[in-house]
């Protein structure tokens, strides 16, 4: 994949993960109240899970920017 | 550019603090600022290298205007440092825009400046471990026990029921329950009863020590610096009312939609100019998105420890009050000094770091900044002096650089980033003027009057584009 490419499916990837925050905490049945483990699962989301995979996108795409 | 050097124009103290704040009262934004805080400056570094297009003079005055908005929603922070140690807010500010404009004279910044960050980060988070061992509890049970609060009260270990604590910034306070509160600074209170329809309003000039009543519904008007002592065991006003309201935040729902999409455009379109793209890769480029992570976070368990621990010290809104309070709640003397002072210590950091950063970023725009510099620092501290809102000024500053400064980076040629800057500044300018223009707009206008780049950005980024392309049909039209 070129690096333009890789760049840009990275970034699209960052938004799908934004945009599921909005999805767990505004969507009517509120399912990112649903607790597990004690926390809510909108904040293991927007707390740990996207922000590590987030991270994760960036690193992988900075590190990598050739080839 | 390094990563790490580009992501020290985001992590701007008010931007951290303020999230901390938020996450502690149970703000039912909390959840997607603190994501976008993080994947927006993100975006910006995976973005395609963003250069200048040639002079664009509505671009430059939107950018210097855009910096010492910023810069001034910091500055606000050192006022309220000030004030909530017991000095004068421009104490704060004259100390703090003293040190921003003296530290590029230094020789520090030439080898402090790519790690500190990096340093401010771990200041940030080692308070937080030492709170997590004494308190023994992880971030996510201490998010389980906030949750889990019957109520929010005073509790006995309390400032506010002790020697009571002063307001950095002026408050409305509303009263769910009836309660007593002494004031300890002479002075002039304004207390709405909401008992009767129209609510009637009454001004007390009370003396220190003397005692207002207030009941449920009662809304108390509180001057910036006032000291004010609360009964022990009564329900923090303006607090959730419950551990399970802090963690749900009701109002969360399909109506916040707009709202929510102005503050992510608001950052993902401030990004994308204040931040440059990294065009070093390698092991390094790794230091940029680590440490952006690791002080979200740390901001974010800030926010989840104070609401565990000691919920009533989001009382009075000031987000620098969390740093510096919480230490003492949870871990007593003589080491909640050192830890407390470890977290200011960071803050003093990012807020350096962040400023020399922007210095940088003016420098890109308009050319070697010295008097420029001066006359923005200066102009940041005299919005700084009114004390305003310092959120509603980093979401202006952002949106002001999304709206007329990140469509001029992303046009093809001059003419383009005129017009993407140029449509994007008169859509900003116009939403922010329209409540003056027209008081009576109606309420769905409220979002894009709070969050004029949702409109404003894409508005000049199509211009920019089709500006662009129908440059470039032309040049193609010339060329065959």
């Amino acid at each position: 994949m070129s690096v333009p490419r890789r760049r840009r499916t990275a970034i699209a990837a960052l938004l799908v993960l934004l945009a599921g925050a909005l999805l767990l905490a505004l969507t009517p049945a509120a399912p990112g109240a649903v607790r597990l483990a004690g926390v809510s699962l909108l904040w293991w989301y927007a707390g740990l899970v996207a922000p590590v995979l987030a991270t994760g996108i960036a690193v992988v795409c900075l590190v990598r920017r050739r080839g | 550019m390094t990563a790490l050097a580009a992501a020290a124009v985001w992590l701007q103290p008010v931007l951290l603090t303020v999230l901390a704040l938020r996450v502690a009262a149970g703000d039912a934004e909390a959840p997607w600022l603190a994501l976008g805080a993080l994947i927006a400056p993100l975006v910006a570094l995976l973005a395609a290298t963003r250069r200048p297009t040639g002079a664009n003079p509505v671009a430059t005055v939107a950018a210097a205007l855009a910096l010492a908005i910023v810069l001034a929603a910091d500055l606000v922070l050192a006022a309220d440092a000030a004030v909530l140690l017991g000095g004068a807010a421009w104490h704060g500010i004259g100390l703090a825009a003293g040190l921003v404009l003296l530290m590029p004279l230094l020789p520090a910044p030439r080898w402090l400046g790519p790690a500190a960050p990096a340093v401010a980060a771990a200041a940030l988070l080692l308070p937080l471990a030492a709170i997590a061992l004494t308190l023994g509890a992880a971030p996510w049970t201490a998010w389980s026990h906030g949750s889990l609060r019957a109520a929010v009260t005073f509790p006995e270990g309390s400032g506010w029921v002790v020697d009571g604590e002063r307001f950095s910034r002026p408050a409305r306070l509303r009263f769910t329950e009836g309660q007593r509160v002494t004031v300890l600074t002479a002075g002039v209170y304004r207390v709405v009863e909401r008992d009767a329809t129209p609510p009637t309003v009454r001004a007390w000039r009370l003396a220190a020590g003397e005692t207002l009543t207030l009941r449920p519904g009662d809304e108390l008007s509180v001057e910036a610096g006032a000291r004010l002592r609360f009964d022990v065991g009564r329900r923090v006003p303006g607090a959730p009312a419950s551990g399970i309201v802090w963690a749900d935040a009701p109002a969360r729902g399909p109506a916040m939609l707009p709202g929510a999409l102005g503050a992510l455009v608001t950052l993902v379109g401030g990004a994308l100019a204040l931040v440059p793209a990294s065009r070093r890769p390698g092991l390094l480029a790794a230091g940029g998105p680590l440490v952006l992570m690791t002080t979200v976070a740390a901001a974010v368990g800030w926010g989840v420890y104070v609401a565990a621990a000691a919920p009533d010290l989001a009382l009075g809104g000031s987000p620098l009050a969390p740093l510096l309070r919480l230490p003492r709640r949870a871990l007593g003397p003589p080491a909640a000094d050192v830890v407390a002072a470890l977290a200011l210590g960071a803050v003093v950091v990012l807020l350096l770091t962040a400023a020399l950063a922007l210095r940088g970023r003016l420098a890109a725009i308009a050319g070697p900044p010295s008097l420029l510099w001066v006359g923005i620092v200066g102009l940041a501290s005299a919005v700084a002096a009114w004390s305003p809102d310092p959120w509603r000024l980093l979401v202006l500053g952002l949106g002001l650089a999304a709206a007329v400064w990140t469509p001029a980076l992303l046009a093809t040629g001059r003419t383009a980033a005129l017009a993407g800057s140029t449509v994007g500044a008169a859509a900003f300018l116009g939403l922010i003027v329209l409540p003056l223009v027209a008081p009576g707009a109606a309420a769905w206008l409220d979002t894009l009057v709070r969050y004029p780049a949702l409109v404003a950005m894409p508005l000049g980024w199509a211009v920019a584009r089709a500006s662009g392309e129908r440059a470039g049909a032309r040049r193609a039209a010339r060329t065959a």
